[in-house]
């Protein structure tokens, strides 16, 4: 999967990429609005990570033309307004997705995870993970061909930690992206807990191996 | 003591102008009479005059008497001169005729002369009344006529409110150079006094939203870290306090820069906000959790309860004050909500507060040492029903927190 990032902080855009690399994405990063428009001409990416405040222009900008010139690569605002307005705004445009900084990483990735499953799913909506088997549209989770009755946070925090399987997520990521409202509003991290123990309860109970691991103090990892 | 600026010039008037007039009056009836002697003394001397000049010429038919006109005697006056001394004035004059002294005595009336000081008098009086009624009057209406643009900028100040982002018109055309001078020194004033307000504010958000930045490369590099191959439980540990603190750092951020916005009246959609149903939501999230720390719920929710409001600050507001009874409960507490087309009562059980309640809603300021908490949610609370003219309102009593936050 080829990806695009356009973050104007090097600090940040290295983060971000050797994330995505870390998954063997192949990731470029740029930094500025005429190195991205270049590469947004030149080639064609399956997914953009767009800042939106951009030394040379805004990334709104350059969603435009790229949109403009028909193209369909995959569009993931994130920026530093949580603005409605602004969201909106990039949504018309024609971004996929909007994320507020600052974001966890497992959070940027599970978004561009989504927009890749949608855009290449054909018609399938089945996550397979081993014995585990999600269901995305029906939200049935089986594993071993027996179901495992979730609540809808239990399923979403599922699906979450498959989405970053092999990467520790940690607890804060966890609690904003199960919270149904502004982000800035999410609960502590203490709440993560409870589920998590839930979910593993449930899982146990229906003979799903332990798979998700608790990484010292610094939130969950599902192996695979 | 202070008593408005028309009754004071009045009060005053009614004090000194009698004053005056009164000395006035005096001076006056000592002219009078001053007057009122010197003709009288003309008018006998007159009389004498005539009257000798008569007796000169005839002497032996001249009546020596005439009563309340003349007497003439021979030497000296012999009768009792000051008999009707109230109603009459005389003049006693001593002549010779042929060696011979005659004594001469006119009288006149005095009765006219007291007369005319009584209606002199009177008609001094009523003058002295109708002035005073007067100049009271003419005052009164000139100095309202002259104050009015003062009282118009007193009404103006009174009703400004800094925080409202509205600016302050003063008219410095009123016609009164002070009062051109006092608007204008107002108005500069006021608009020095809005321009470091609104900087303070565009300061904290600028500030709060560059923080930003570096707090997201923080967070990042943590996550980046937790992954890094042979991570001990050691730098594990250090790491986690590393992330808490950051995590606790962004989320204090987020909240000033809410309260910045907030102020800034940076949130102006508004629509009919559901209530009932954002309440509901948030009660099956939290209690989900919160049942496994052992606090019992109880929700009584009337139907279709809405607010015209921005949602996302409204989900804020009642967000809020739902974790608060959460949180600031105790082991195996409770917590009862009750929402009404009138309002949001949450009551909790939990510990007394330690700081004074009446500072519960200012900033940073905490119940107790609590890590779970930025110590802005309560002044987001009070922000947020400020500028949609909600009431809240605390109280606790026996154990129970009361948080009511009444609907306009």
């Amino acid at each position: 999967m080829k990806l695009l990032v356009v973050e104007d902080e090097p600090s940040l855009l290295n983060s971000i990429t050797r994330y995505f690399r870390q998954e063997q994405f192949l990731c470029e990063g740029v930094t500025n609005f005429t190195d991205a428009l270049r590469r947004m001409e030149d080639l064609s990416y399956d997914c953009i990570i767009l800042d939106i405040n951009l030394p040379g222009g805004s990334g709104l900008r350059l969603l435009k033309y790229l949109r403009e010139d028909k193209k369909k690569d995959g569009v993931i605002i994130i920026s530093a307004r949580n603005s409605l307005d602004d969201k909106i705004t990039g949504l018309d445009y024609g971004a996929d997705d909007y994320l507020t900084k600052p974001f966890h990483l497992p959070e940027l990735s599970a978004r561009v995870k989504a927009l890749l499953r949608r855009k290449y799913s054909d018609g399938s909506s089945i996550v397979d993970l081993d014995s585990l088997r999600i269901d995305l549209d029906s939200r049935i989770v089986t594993s071993n061909n027996k179901a495992i009755g979730l609540s809808k946070i239990e399923f979403d925090l599922l699906l979450f930690l498959v989405t970053n399987k092999n990467r520790v997520v940690s607890r804060q990521a966890i609690a904003e992206h199960l919270y149904d409202g502004p982000a800035d509003q999410a609960p502590g991290p203490e709440f993560v807990y409870s589920h998590i123990k839930n979910l593993k309860r449930k899982m146990k109970e229906k003979g799903c191996p332990d798979i998700i691991q608790t990484v010292y103090g610094l939130g969950y990892k599902l192996v695979v | 003591m202070s008593r408005p600026l028309q009754q004071r010039n009045t009060r005053s008037l009614l004090t000194w102008l009698p004053l005056v007039m009164l000395a006035g009056s005096v001076f006056l009836y000592l002219i009078l009479m001053g007057h009122i002697r010197h003709m009288k003394h003309q008018q006998l001397q007159r009389k004498q005059d005539n009257v000798w000049n008569a007796f000169v010429l005839d002497t032996l038919h001249f009546p020596m008497k005439m009563p309340g006109e003349y007497l003439v005697t021979r030497g000296s006056p012999k009768e009792n001169l000051t008999a009707d001394s109230a109603n009459q004035a005389w003049l006693t004059q001593l002549h010779r005729l042929d060696g011979n002294p005659y004594s001469v005595t006119t009288y006149i009336a005095a009765k006219e002369f007291r007369h005319l000081l009584i209606k002199v008098g009177i008609a001094e009086g009523i003058i002295f009344i109708v002035l005073l009624v007067a100049i009271v009057m003419v005052n009164r209406r000139t100095s309202s006529r002259l104050w009015a643009p003062f009282y118009v900028t007193m009404n103006n100040i009174r009703g400004y409110d800094i925080r409202q982002n509205k600016p302050l018109s003063l008219d410095t055309t009123t016609g009164t150079e002070e009062f051109d001078r006092l608007n204008h020194t107002l108005s500069s004033l006021i608009g020095n006094a809005d321009q470091a307000y609104r900087n303070q504010k565009q300061f904290t958000e600028n500030a709060s939203h560059e923080l930003q930045t570096p707090l997201a490369i923080i967070r990042s590099k943590v996550e980046l870290l937790t992954e890094a191959p042979g991570l001990t439980e050691d730098s594990a540990q250090l790491l986690q306090e590393i992330n808490d603190a950051n995590e606790r750092l962004s989320q204090m951020n987020k909240n000033l820069l809410l309260l910045a916005r907030i102020e800034n009246s940076q949130y102006p959609e508004t629509g009919r906000v559901e209530v009932s149903g954002l309440l509901e939501r948030l009660i099956t999230f939290l209690e989900d959790y919160y049942t496994n720390e052992g606090i019992k719920t109880k929700a009584t929710i009337e139907a279709g309860v809405d607010v015209t409001a921005n949602p996302a600050l409204i989900e804020i507001l009642v967000n809020n004050l739902l974790r608060n009874a959460y949180i600031h409960n105790v082991p195996r507490g409770w917590v009862d909500v009750r929402l009404s087309g009138k309002g949001l009562v949450i009551k909790n059980s939990g510990p007394a507060l330690e700081g004074d309640p009446k500072r519960l809603f200012d900033r940073f300021r905490k119940g107790r040492v609590d890590n779970r908490t930025t110590g802005l949610g309560l002044a987001l609370v009070q922000q947020i029903a400020q500028l949609y003219s909600f009431d809240v309102r605390y109280a606790y009593e026996a154990g129970v927190h009361q948080l009511t936050l009444l609907f306009r």
